[in-house]
């Protein structure tokens, strides 16, 4: 079997569609580690939870209820209400989509434009790839969040541009990883193989590369999106992203801050929703680096 | 071994002027006349040509930059437009708190990543290992800022035992300066002390198994000894490394951590500039962020030499 089918069967086997033994041996590997398992099913909970936010949550997450100020958890309000009446439990399911938004779109941008800095950089080497790697040098040096800050002083605070922030502060480490694994895996044989049959140089990344370094890819995004999604809501606490009165979990804590004495349930839900999104993700993220991990096979 | 740090020096210097660029670049981008900026939003249109010609705005683009740029390396970087003071004194101003606040969160974080991460590495795959691997994954995914809340729930408003924010200086009153700064310390130190635990203990496994470990036991050394004597030392190179490397995330981390406290750092300054619209601070703090980072990261790969003397001697590391 040569090695491209080979990553694309394990892509095919982690999205589910394998044959069967192939498949019987990734749940075998899976089912080594529960921890992973909960953490992936937390994580699908949080994705229907934005899909769904319309329905689950069925209160207005930004109506306003002058009699229901900083309400106690209870059977109407479970997670209490805000300093402004708005119930609270409709304002976390709401800001899961938000923090999915920030988090997913951030990280594709950041791969959309380090995958192919970093794949010229690492395929065609020499001043070209100096040059990229002198940049990536310096655009490292901003640490994330002051480079966030920077650019959203730059573009103004939105939920767009905080996610354009975020995703242009992980776009160096999407270079420098690309270039790393195309550097290794053009050394090949079955990549020099195929450039002596005559494959010119789109083809051979296109087919023989991008393919072997995709799971790899991969694995740093489910690094890298609890990461986005933290800075996400780290900008709106600042005041720096998704601006009130849209829910936030960023924002919610930020208002949270001022009743904590009075209203500390304003304080629990949404970093506990971040919490536990941030470490399933992480979670899951370990068992998916176990499974794609091709030097077990 | 000289080659070594000659070629890196030379790399620094190349990122640094890359960030100003960068730097430079950026305000430019910040949509409107820089001259308005500069003057604030009451200037006529006198004043605004007064100050275009005053600070060169009406030059070519490259000209402006290397003006900038020889003013800003001998550590003039203008005046904050809000308080009229040079940028450079109110960053020596406050960067000690922040530095203070950094350097108790690193010892914070060492003192709980090594001894867990070697704890971890000796005892592998018993329940240390498992309790030592969840917590740092936790330090990991948990938001520093909220964190930081929940401690001032709990042992502020609750408790009453530590003062929920404020600062004041260590040579005023040492005892009160640590009681403030305990908790932003913490917060900022846990996420630092997962990733390093996590490197300790991967570095120590490896270490565990070499050879020369292998000739300790064998001459009859305790365990103690070969783990303290001969394992942790060489272990303890990559954690450097990812120490330098978490310099930026420790930035990062006391922007927000300085917020939560109201502690008036270097973090806090460059929130307040941003919302005040204050360009040449905005400006001067990440530029001296990013140039801090490039230095910090120069300093680890020299330190390099006293931990490894392979490297000192001059042979391949």
């Amino acid at each position: 079997m040569n090695p491209p089918s080979a990553a694309a069967g394990v892509l095919v086997a982690a999205a589910g569609a394998a044959p069967a033994g192939r498949l019987r041996r990734a749940w075998r590997r899976v089912r080594r580690r529960p921890a992973s398992v909960v953490g992936g099913v937390i994580v699908l909970l949080f994705v229907v939870l934005a899909i769904g936010a319309p329905w689950i949550a069925r209160t207005d997450p930004v109506g306003t209820d002058w009699s229901q100020i900083r309400k106690a958890p209870s059977w109407t309000h479970p997670f209490g209400t805000d300093d402004l009446g708005r119930d609270n439990f409709a304002r976390v399911v709401w800001g899961s989509r938000i923090s999915m938004q920030a988090g997913v779109f951030s990280i594709l941008l950041a791969i959309a434009v380090g995958m192919p800095l970093g794949l010229v950089s690492g395929y065609y080497r020499g001043a070209l790839d100096q040059v990229l790697m002198r940049l990536t040098d310096a655009w490292l040096a901003f640490p994330f969040l002051i480079l966030a800050i920077g650019l959203v002083t730059i573009m103004g605070p939105s939920l767009t541009n905080a996610t354009i922030a975020i995703g242009l502060g992980a776009t160096p480490t999407y270079i420098r990883l690309t270039r790393g694994l195309v550097l290794s895996t053009a050394a090949e044989d079955y990549v020099q193989g195929a450039r002596a049959l005559g494959a010119g140089d789109l083809r051979l990344m296109a087919r023989h590369i991008l393919p072997n370094i995709f799971s790899s890819l991969l694995v740093q995004a489910t690094v890298s999106i609890p990461i986005a999604i933290i800075a996400e809501a780290v900008l709106s606490f600042l005041g720096l992203g998704v601006q009130p009165p849209a829910p936030s979990w960023g924002t919610m804590l930020n208002a949270a801050q001022q009743f904590l004495e009075s209203a500390p349930w304003m304080a629990w839900w949404p970093g506990l929703a971040i919490f536990s999104l941030t470490l399933s993700f992480n979670l899951a993220g370990d068992g998916l680096r176990d499974l794609l991990d091709p030097k077990e096979y | 071994m000289l080659e070594f740090l000659i070629r890196r020096v030379a790399i620094s210097i190349v990122t640094l002027i890359v960030i100003s660029v960068v730097v430079f670049t950026g305000v430019r981008m910040i949509p409107g006349d820089p001259a308005r900026v500069m003057a604030g939003t009451d200037a006529d249109a006198a004043g605004l040509e007064e100050i275009r010609a005053k600070y060169g705005l009406n030059d070519p683009i490259p000209v402006q930059y290397l003006r900038w740029a020889a003013l800003a390396a001998r550590g003039d970087l203008g005046r904050s437009i809000r308080t009229r003071d040079p940028v450079i004194t109110t960053v020596a101003r406050k960067l000690p708190i922040t530095v203070e606040l950094a350097c108790l969160a690193v010892l914070i974080a060492l003192a709980i990543a090594i001894p867990a991460g070697v704890l971890a590495a000796v005892r592998r795959n018993t329940v240390w290992d498992v309790l030592a691997s969840s917590a740092s994954l936790c330090g990991v995914s948990v938001p520093n800022f909220w964190l930081g809340i929940m401690l001032i729930l709990f042992f502020s408003v609750r408790l009453g035992w530590l003062p929920a924010s404020g600062f004041v200086s260590f040579w005023e009153s040492p005892t009160a300066n640590l009681q403030r700064m305990v908790m932003p310390a913490f917060v900022l130190g846990t996420a630092l002390a997962a990733v390093l635990m996590r490197q300790t203990r991967n570095s120590m496994i490896g270490v565990l198994s070499a050879d020369y470990i292998r000739t300790a036991y064998s001459k009859g050394l305790a365990g103690r000894v070969v783990i303290f004597r001969h394992a942790i030392r060489n272990s303890l190179i990559p954690v450097v490394t990812i120490l330098g490397l978490q310099a930026g995330a420790l930035m990062s981390g006391a922007v927000v951590t300085e917020q939560i406290f109201v502690v008036p750092g270097f973090g806090r300054l460059i929130v307040e500039a941003v919302f005040t619209r204050d360009y040449p601070v905005v400006q001067g703090v990440v530029l001296i962020t990013a140039s801090s980072y490039v230095l910090i990261n120069l300093l680890v790969d020299a330190s390099y030499s006293l931990l490894d003397p392979r490297i000192r001697i001059g042979g391949n590391p």
